[in-house]
């Protein structure tokens, strides 16, 4: 990375247009990751921007650096084996809700387990956006639009930063896209953390959730410190509403593999090593 | 950021006007993109209009040495650049009338913001020229609400779709 900012937010544009709904909160997100990138003066060789399947996952097309549009729930796979080979490249995945906690839960718990050097920003609107508005893990139980769950799902929603805690994700922060200047901020630090980073983003599907436009009155912004203790980030993660953004927690420990192979190292099997 | 300080002023306003131009450019690709053709026209005329305004304000601030600020680092009145217009406010069936009303209230937070600096800024250089921006921008909203004037009202049920993505109330 660079210290002297030399790019604008809009040289990180890739050019090809988003097909997204206007208004989708995807587009903040995109706002951000480019707003971040310019930020930290990041070298667009050197940074791959990994996703799975949904509206989100075609977030990598946008951004003018490397880019892996993967499969349905699998980009994290795929994120932790590149940076482990690469272990020199910036390396950033990103998904939906249904992406990330329901096809590719296991990955994400495994990946929070691991602790790879990697950013993982799950863009969550509580539904699939891609294929019309199905109930996704983060669904409210009783959100009735959707003509599979005219009812609504009737399940508890997911806890995010729970699950991530849980599993032993050492770097856990909330934005909402009403507000892409915190959420590229906070994008950087998690970029710049040594370990798994977490960035849980409320993004809201205005055209299947539109109720969602409300969240901007709901949202708040934690004023204190990020939690170091596990204990205390429990109690915060299992009963707070879920709407507080920020840093919310961190607490460093080993990444993993625990010795990287030298960067260009031709051998890429030493980066698997146990 | 001390409101006396040209040359964060002159940031302020460059960024401004960048992210207008910006999100204008992004709002009428993506309602093109949606055939919502007379709303994707207007914010690209809006996006013209905020790159003319760029270029000026650009112009002046080549004489400067602006600080280097990162994205995050900008002192706004809310969450965005006050022209920004906010995601939560957009909707493939926006209407003519209701993206106008939007343009027209992103001119009248850029007016505040600039007319902020003209009455607090001790710097007189800073204080004129914040008049001056604070000036145009209310130029750009009087014609604006002339616009809005001139057009019939919505037709109730614009908001329609033949296919709607919700389950009937
Ligand atoms: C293996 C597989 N199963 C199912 C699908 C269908 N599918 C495409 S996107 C998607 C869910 C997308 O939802 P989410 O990840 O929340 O992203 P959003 O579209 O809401 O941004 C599903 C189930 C698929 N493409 N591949
Ligand atoms: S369907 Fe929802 S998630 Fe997908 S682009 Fe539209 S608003 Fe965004």
């Amino acid at each position: 990375m660079n210290d002297v900012i030399t790019f604008k937010a809009k040289d990180y544009k890739s050019g090809v247009k988003p097909i997204w709904c206007p208004g989708c909160g995807h587009f903040s997100v995109f706002n951000a990751v480019t707003k971040a990138m310019a930020g930290l003066g990041m070298n667009k060789d050197d940074t791959v921007l990994v996703s799975g399947i949904g509206c989100s996952s075609r977030l990598p097309a946008y951004v003018d650096s490397y880019g892996f549009h993967g499969v349905h729930g699998r980009g994290l796979a795929i994120a932790q084996g590149l940076k482990v080979a690469r272990p020199e490249l910036t390396v950033i995945a990103m998904g939906g809700d249904g992406d990330g906690f329901s096809i590719g839960g296991n990955h994400f718990m495994h990946a929070c387990r691991r602790n790879v050097d990697i950013t993982y920003v799950v863009m969550d609107n509580e539904v699939y956006g891609m294929t019309k508005g199905q109930a996704s893990p983060t669904t409210p139980m009783d959100w009735d639009h959707s003509k599979l769950t005219p009812h609504g799902p009737g399940v508890r929603p997911f806890k995010p930063a729970a699950l991530a805690l849980a599993a032993g994700a050492p770097w856990i922060a909330r934005a909402y896209s009403g507000n892409p200047n915190q959420m590229a901020h906070l994008l950087a630090q998690a970029i710049e953390f040594p370990g798994f980073s977490f960035l849980h983003v409320l993004s809201q599907c205005i055209t299947f959730c539109p109720q969602q436009t409300d969240w901007k009155a709901i949202v708040n912004e934690r004023q204190d410190a990020a939690l170091e203790d596990e204990d205390e980030a429990a109690r915060l993660f299992l009963h707070e509403d879920g709407f507080q953004t920020g840093l919310l927690y961190q607490r460093q420990r080993p990444t993993w593999p625990p010795e990287a192979a030298p960067p260009n190292d031709p051998d890429l099997t030493g980066g698997f090593r146990l | 950021m001390t409101q006396t300080d040209l040359a964060a002023f002159l940031a302020h306003s460059v960024e401004l006007e960048s992210e207008a131009r910006e999100r204008y450019l992004e709002l009428a690709d993506a309602m093109r993109a949606h055939h919502n053709t007379e709303v994707a026209d207007f914010f690209m005329r809006m996006a013209h209009e905020s790159g003319l305004h760029l270029e000026e304000v650009a112009q002046i601030a080549a004489e400067n040495a602006l600080p280097d600020l990162k994205p995050w680092e900008f002192d706004w009145p809310g969450e965005e650049s006050p022209e920004t217009a906010s995601y939560e406010a957009i909707h493939y069936r926006l209407s003519l009338r209701q993206a106008i009303q939007l343009a027209l209230e992103n001119e009248l937070a850029a007016q505040a913001f600039y007319a902020s600096f003209a009455q607090s800024s001790a710097d007189a250089t800073t204080a004129e020229l914040a008049a001056q921006f604070a000036h145009e921008e209310s130029q750009h909203a009087a014609q604006l609400s002339v616009m809005l004037k001139e057009l019939p009202p919505d037709d109730a049920h614009h908001r329609e779709d033949d296919d709607d993505p919700h389950m009937p109330e």
